[in-house]
């Protein structure tokens, strides 16, 4: 297949053709005119080849150079139009350039047989050319077996071309007359098939009909031309009767195909705009859906639809009426201008409720406008919802002056770009959302950035204190705050908080909080005094919405005391001897209230430390973690892990904790950060019993020890 | 989850908001414009019923906190009423009932501004 096609075979067609040609010279040449039938079967031979080669040059071509149907049925015309001129122009030029015509064809000289060589030339090529066409055309129509079809065809016409040249005895003429019948059925049969018209524009369509009229007439002309006896026949049936007969079929069968064409193409006219205007219809919406997953631009798509709209539709005008926050605006004119579309707009807005429609409406306006005052250049209006999220956000409307109306297929289109509109726009919207997301997400991670750098990286260690603190982020950055403060004399100060409101502007407070509590924990001795000095600077600097909830608490190494005092945030809990105490002193949260209100209200609540205390801060990330029933892991259960786990060391407890809280609330995403600091006493006679060893092995933090011994 | 709607209903010269569902950061918006077009109707006297409010994020406790000032300095108040042992819990943590009156029964915070 691959070789059929490459140059090479061309070349060996080409080369093969010259010598089939040279051979048929050199034996006319030689021989002469001659009744033997072996130089008859010779030249048949040779002439079959010479056709043959040159077909399949042809066909090399045609598949090589794609053609448009029509520019082939063009060539075809100026080709018959050349072989009319040739066939009514050889007696006069071979009469004019040879003496006696008669006599060369009994006695054919060197110059007759070159021309006469050359005329047979001309007609194989013509044969062959018609052929090709016919058959390209044949196969423009994508039946099954196109091919063999035609080519079935093209065998009869040789049978029968051949016949006629060697069953000349009248007994015998039956079987050219039978090869005769039979391709002229097949010519009728396969010039029925002309499908491939439909695909013509209207215009082109009229191009064909004259066209075809004229084709057929010529083939028919040249078929009138060559049946005689003049020049052209007693040429070629010099040469082979074969040859002439084939001719003739060929016209013959050019000339029903193109006479049939003609009345097809006739009878298509009509229906012809109808399908223009589908197949522009379904072009546009091909390039139309192309375009809504590549601009997303909103005016872009706007300006496409309308442009579309107006074609699709036939209107002389089109626009778009697109609700903006309560405001009625006008986008994407086409051939009219603002003033025109906007007075059309009121009109249509008196007439509809915009919200409402909900499908394709047709309004006529010819006689609103003596009512209204305002008058509207267009009579006739079609009105589609453009829609996003199920609400109707715009209309799409095309407009025509007098004595239009609109097609019910005009409508179908204008509502089907009024629902392309509405994907776009939604599309056009998700993305925007996405971009928003992206945009979050690159926030939140700033805060997160924030967040972890405030956050302490190890907690301070004492041989006779256990220190672990947990903390998990959320998704979205939630503001918790805790840190640790290493005072004068073993003294050890402590805050929780958490900032209300979440993501980036959570961490910017969380921020200023720990600047807060940092040189306030350096300059004031009592927890109270401290959250009031925090209150007095928050409440100056956030917004009236935004609030803190904090505790804090100085832990007495040397005297065994805890004093903690809270500013709206969840209680402290204090396990001792087998119980679990709340310790919530009153205190309203940090930011709320102005400093002599908050004064009045925060309490400070001291307790003598023993033994094996542990004293439990926590975040309401832990207390409202939910699970799948969107239930809360709640206090009550909090309390009671905390007291099946009282004998463990606080790093154990607080694993289980942090293992409870995510077993709970394994199907439901953490919405809160969780914040979780434990400390267990030991008093100072356990010093040196290992539980201080015990955690510095835990944490694996040398260095902290050393610098403890300082304080 | 993020189900949040308000209802506005007006008895005498006191509004009672209505919530129901959540009530967060990304809901509170709803909330602080229901305050802010009572306030633009001088409507200062209002009560916000939880009865159907089924959670409080510390995002929705602040919606309450941007406006009293301004309903205060107007003779104005926000009452609060009906919440769930839960709810309350929150508010109280935060030292809410030392800056708001809550009652029990929509009724008791209505008659309180009648009186």
């Amino acid at each position: 297949m691959k070789l059929l096609f490459s140059d090479n075979s061309v070349n060996t067609h080409f080369r093969l053709f010259t010598i089939a040609v040279i051979l048929l010279f050199t034996v006319r040449l030689i021989v002469g005119r001659s009744d033997s039938i072996f130089f008859e079967i010779l030249q048949v031979v040779l002439l079959v080849f010479i056709s043959l080669f040159l077909l399949l040059m042809l066909i090399n071509y045609q598949s090589r150079n794609t053609t448009v149907p029509l520019s082939l049925v063009m060539n075809l015309g100026i080709l018959n139009a050349v072989a009319f001129l040739v066939i009514t122009f050889s007696d006069v030029i071979t009469s004019s350039l040879l003496d006696n015509v008669n006599q060369m064809v009994s006695d054919p000289g060197l110059v007759y047989n070159i021309v006469s060589i050359l005329y047979v030339l001309i007609f194989i090529a013509y044969f062959a050319y018609v052929l090709i066409v016919l058959r390209h055309l044949f196969i423009l129509n994508q039946i099954k077996n196109a091919k063999i079809y035609f080519n079935t065809m093209v065998a009869f016409f040789i049978l029968a071309a051949l016949s006629s040249q060697f069953f000349t005895s009248k007994s015998l003429s039956f079987v050219e007359d039978t090869f005769l019948i039979v391709s002229v059925l097949l010519m009728v049969f396969n010039s029925v098939r002309i499908s491939w018209i439909a695909f013509l524009s209207k215009k082109e369509k009229i191009y064909l009909l004259v066209l075809s009229v004229v084709i057929s007439v010529l083939f028919a002309v040249n078929l009138g031309n060559t049946s005689g006896n003049g020049i052209h026949s007693q040429v070629l049936n010099s040469f082979s009767p074969s040859i002439d007969n084939f001719v003739t079929t060929v016209m013959l069968y050019g000339a029903i195909y193109f006479f049939v064409l003609f009345f097809t193409t006739l009878f298509h006219l009509p229906t012809a705009e109808a399908y223009d205007r589908k197949a522009q219809e379904v072009s546009s919406l091909q390039y139309f859906s192309k375009l809504i997953t590549e601009v997303l631009d909103f005016d872009d798509l706007a300006q496409t639809v309308t442009d579309i709209t107006l074609k699709v539709s036939h209107s002389n005008a089109a626009w778009i009426l697109w609700k903006d926050a309560d405001q009625f605006i006008t986008l994407a004119n086409k051939n009219v201008g603002f003033v025109d579309s906007e007075k059309t707009n009121k009109i249509i807005l008196n007439k509809i409720k915009f919200e409402k429609i909900n499908s394709t409406k047709t309004i006529s306006l010819s006689d609103e406008s003596s009512k209204d005052g305002e008058q509207s250049i267009f009579e006739l209006l079609s009105v589609s919802p453009i829609r996003s999220q199920g609400l109707v956000k715009g209309l799409l409307i095309a407009a025509k002056t007098s004595g239009k109306l609109f097609t019910n297929d005009e409508l179908s289109a204008v509502e089907t770009f009024s629902d392309y509109a509405s994907v776009a726009i939604e599309n056009a919207k998700l993305l925007e959302e996405s971009i928003e997301k992206e945009r979050l997400e690159k926030e939140l991670d700033v805060a997160r950035e924030i967040q972890k750098k405030i956050l302490p990286d190890k907690e301070p260690s004492y041989s006779n204190l256990q220190i672990s603190s947990v903390f998990i982020p959320a998704f979205e950055v939630g503001g918790d705050y805790y840190d640790f403060f290493e005072l004068e004399s073993e003294k050890l100060g402590f805050v929780i908080a958490d900032v209300s409101g979440k993501g980036i502007s959570a961490a910017f407070v969380m921020a200023e909080v720990k600047g807060i509590f940092e040189s306030l924990s350096k300059t004031i001795k009592r927890p109270k005094d401290i959250l009031i000095g925090a209150n007095s600077i928050l409440k100056n600097t956030l917004d009236s919405k935004t609030f803190v909830s904090a505790a804090y608490g100085i832990i007495d190494l040397e005297n065994e005391i805890l004093c903690i005092s809270r500013a709206g945030h969840c209680p402290v809990l204090l396990i001792r001897n087998e119980e679990t105490k709340q310790i919530k002193p009153s205190g309203i949260g940090l930011g709320l209230i102005d400093t002599d209100y908050f004064e009045e209200n925060i309490e400070e609540f001291e307790v003598q430390l023993k033994s094996n205390d542990t004293i439990v801060l926590y975040t309401d990330g832990i207390t409202e973690a939910k699970n799948d029933k969107l239930e809360d892991f709640g206090d009550e259960y909090f309390k009671n892990i905390l007291f099946d786990g009282r004998h463990l060391t606080a790093a154990q407890l607080s694993n289980k904790i942090i293992k409870e809280v995510t077993l709970f609330s394994k199907s439901y995403s953490q919405y809160d950060d969780i914040t979780l600091v434990i400390f267990k006493f030991g008093s100072r006679q356990q010093k040196k019993d290992g539980l201080g060893k015990q955690k510095n092995k835990l944490d694996g933090e040398k260095e902290w020890q050393s610098s403890t011994h300082q304080f | 989850m993020a189900e949040f709607n308000t209802s506005i209903l007006d008895k005498g010269n006191v509004s009672v908001i209505n919530l129901k569902g959540y009530l967060d950061a990304h809901t509170a918006p709803t909330l602080e414009n229901n305050f802010t077009q009572l306030i633009g109707n001088n409507r200062f006297n209002i009560v916000v019923n939880f009865n159907e409010l089924a959670y409080i994020s510390s995002a929705g406790l602040g919606v309450f906190m941007a406006y009293i000032e301004k309903i205060r300095e107007n003779s104005g108040d926000i009452k609060l009423s009906n919440m769930s042992e839960k709810v309350y819990n929150i508010f109280d943590l935060l030292g809410f009932p030392l800056l708001y009156e809550i009652y029990k029964t929509e009724d008791e915070a209505v008659n309180k501004f009648t009186r």
